[in-house]
């Protein structure tokens, strides 16, 4: 992972397009399948509806972005509130601005 | 992916706490799912993360043969399962006593682990519990009958061919294959009942939730009265699939069980709609129908599953 150089990065922008690019490398090695290989993963892409994302693969997903987002992103808190239907149903990118909202608020000097 | 080896087993964890992580004096909160249609995810959605967010070190886990942990061929039985729990807790070196939370037949570990293990367990919650004091064996296993029946390989092709999406197919693919290719049905069949008399002098505080519609409604009563603390919590309109139907309503009571028990206990609110429990979870984890082996049921087979469990 490219943890370190990801939160690096200052400009709001790039920082969207590296956290997506991360997200889809972990997207793509949890489900695993040839499918998923060739498929276009972007912002708009559904976790239930494109993906098909089981939910004890989302399980997985949140904990390999906790390994790389580390206490900068609190994942916990996230999902504390929202039922396994309304997780499944997001789009990648809900998921994508969370984590940039998150690197931007919680560590402005660790990202400069 | 968190995985520890317990009892011999490699287990899937994940472990939750609050931001900043959890203190020494969190409560622990560990999370039994439910038996062959369940797994992990269940327990990590309705209730991990929201605890964890609101303080405790929370533990959620897959069974043995269930989700990501290892599918072992053997070793399915409630002593099994106590073992596996016990491992964990010392492989995670908790030895502080946990609050266990569990739904439907991991309720019935949970509770199994409070009568054996009360040195190690702060209180109990039981969400759906197939409780029986005379032949739960027995009559776990006519439900056990049910879910086999209701997962042959034609029928399920069909069912897959006509409806299921890639989720809803590898959770029925993996489920077929537990109960194919280990002993978990004869290994359940093979579950004591519990002893009233144990049952009665439990020690630590039990709260039990039903589902005023479900199966095993008629249990709750007669748990309420052996065990000396406990509190019942009926909820209305709700079936055996409470814990996903009413998730938002039992994040309220587990936080009031947790952090506020002196306060009075939230309340239910009835939504006049109903649920929107997806069809496919309703179909696909038959309540366990504890009682009768010939009643309709929500199964996919409910009139052949009848018929063999009779035979």
């Amino acid at each position: 992972m490219t943890t370190d150089q990801s939160t690096m990065t200052a400009d709001p922008a790039t920082r969207a397009d590296q956290v997506l690019a991360d997200v889809t490398e972990i997207l793509r090695d949890v489900i695993g399948e040839e499918y998923i290989v060739d498929m276009s993963i972007d912002m708009d892409t559904s976790f239930n509806a494109d993906l098909e994302l089981e939910s004890i693969e989302f399980v997985t997903f949140a904990d390999r972005l906790r390994e790389t987002y580390g206490d900068h992103v609190d994942f916990v808190g996230f999902l504390s509130e929202m039922d396994v239907d309304q997780v499944i149903n997001m789009k990648v990118g809900e998921v994508v601005q969370f984590i940039v909202d998150s690197l931007e608020t919680d560590t402005p000097a660790a990202a400069r | 992916m968190a995985e520890i080896v317990a009892n011999g087993v490699r287990l899937h964890v994940q472990r939750l706490g609050p931001k900043g992580g959890a203190g020494p004096e969190s409560p622990v909160v560990v999370m039994v799912h439910g038996m062959v249609m369940d797994n992990i995810a269940s327990f990590y959605f309705a209730l991990g993360n929201c605890l964890a967010g609101a303080g405790c070190d929370v533990i959620c886990y897959d069974l043995r043969g269930h989700g990501r942990s290892e599918r072992t061929p053997t070793g399915y039985t409630m002593a099994d399962s106590m073992a596996d729990l016990e491992g964990l807790l010392d492989a995670l070196d908790v030895r502080r006593p946990v609050h266990v939370v569990g739904n439907s037949y991991g309720a019935t570990l949970t509770l199994a682990l409070g009568l054996a293990r009360p040195e190690r367990v702060a209180s109990l919650t039981l969400i759906e519990p197939p409780f029986l004091i005379e032949g739960l064996g027995e009559e776990m296993a006519r439900s056990l009958t049910q879910v086999l029946a209701a997962v042959t390989d034609e029928e399920v092709e069909e069912w897959l061919a006509n409806s299921a999406g890639r989720a809803v197919s590898r959770i029925t693919r993996a489920s077929q294959a537990l109960l194919k290719e280990t002993t978990i049905a004869e290994d359940m069949l093979a579950t004591p009942p519990f002893s009233p008399e144990a049952l009665a002098s439990l020690p630590m505080p039990v709260l039990a939730v039903y589902g005023a519609n479900s199966d095993i409604i008629d249990q709750a009563e007669g748990l309420a009265e052996l065990v000396p603390d406990c509190t019942l919590v009926v909820l209305e309109q709700h079936t055996h699939m409470v814990l996903r139907e009413a998730a938002d309503y039992l994040r309220d009571l587990l936080r009031w069980w947790l952090f506020r028990r002196s306060e009075p206990m939230p309340s239910h609110q009835v939504r006049g709609a109903g649920f929107d429990t997806p069809d496919w979870v309703r179909q696909m984890i038959p309540p366990p129908n504890l009682n009768s082996g010939d009643e309709p049921t929500t199964s996919l087979s409910a009139a052949r599953a009848g018929s063999s469990a009779e035979a």
